[in-house]
């Protein structure tokens, strides 16, 4: 199996770190996702579905447990994301893990999965 | 920045205005402002939650867009029989572009019956156009469960926010 081309990236008050295990890599995004976020997030999803080509991943999941809050711009970057995959030859499955104690988390996901029903899956973990 | 009581409306249990020349980095601290000034009296964690968006959206707006030094923004959250309902408001000035955006999009999103609706249309629109969120302020209403209206003032922008936040205030 090839090696993670991706590393973690962003600074204070918002990071996201990759983990791949077997062909399912894994996300972990802390912090706030607000304007100083929107490049970052933007940018490193485009990474991400490349990474995903490459390797032949068949699931990304977003832990998003620690991530406080996500604006508009950021929301688009997923929208831009899901829909590159949605109309990619080569599809694979996405799933948000939520924090139940996030509300916000619940109502801007099922947005996504609205988008993308056959595609995208929200969990939620303790 | 200053802020001072709105002493002009009836009583509140958070009357909050903020007159200022907006930043980015104004945004969190100010959230963070609003929870703890509101969790006092809202008692469910999905009303916070949903009142912060709101919140965060204008805010972000009138970062985004306002041209000239002073912006406005308001919170009043207020004890009704019915429940707990918040006010938000911005005013800002606007650049002839984007007020024109503007009033387009608060247009549609008065005319549409469902806001969620409407909400899943501009995703599916917004996909193609990658340079553009647009999903701001539509996000209010779908996700805050709040009724958006706007007024203009010459070339300010003023943009309310109101809905319930909780059934009931926290004892």
């Amino acid at each position: 199996m090839s090696e993670l081309h991706l590393t973690a990236v962003g600074g204070e008050g918002f990071q996201v770190t990759p983990t791949l295990v077997d062909f399912n890599l894994r996300l972990v995004f802390t912090g706030s996702g607000d304007m100083n976020a929107t490049a970052v997030v933007h940018e490193y999803l485009k990474l991400v579905h490349e990474e995903a080509l490459r390797i032949g991943l068949s699931q990304v999941s977003c832990d998003f447990k620690q991530l406080t809050f996500m604006n508009s711009s950021c929301f688009k970057s997923f929208v831009v994301w899901i829909d590159t995959v949605k109309n990619s030859e080569i599809r694979y499955q996405i799933a948000f893990l939520t924090n139940p104690n996030l509300p916000w988390q619940r109502r801007s996901l099922e947005a996504l999965r609205r988008l993308a029903a056959n595609l995208v899956t929200i969990e939620t973990i303790a | 920045m200053t802020a001072v009581d709105d002493v002009n409306d009836a009583p509140a249990l958070v009357s909050l205005t903020l007159s200022f020349r907006p930043q980015a980095t104004q945004i969190g601290p100010l959230r963070t402002l609003l929870a703890d000034l509101c969790k006092p009296h809202v008692a469910d964690a999905d009303g916070l939650s949903r009142l912060l968006l709101a919140a965060h959206e204008l805010l972000e707006n009138i970062v985004k867009y306002s041209v000239g030094e002073v912006a406005e923004f308001h919170l009043r959250l207020e004890a009704k029989a019915t429940g707990l309902l918040v006010r938000l408001r911005t005013k800002n000035r606007a650049a002839p572009e984007r007020m024109a955006d503007a009033r387009w999009r608060l247009d549609a999103l008065a005319a549409a019956r469902d806001p969620i609706a409407h909400y899943d249309e501009l995703i599916r629109e917004s996909a193609g156009q990658r340079d553009v969120s647009g999903l701001g302020l539509a996000r209010i209403p779908a996700e805050s469960e709040m009724a958006l209206f706007y007024a203009t003032e010459q070339d300010w922008l003023i943009l309310t926010a109101e809905g319930k936040a909780s059934e009931r205030v926290s004892q």
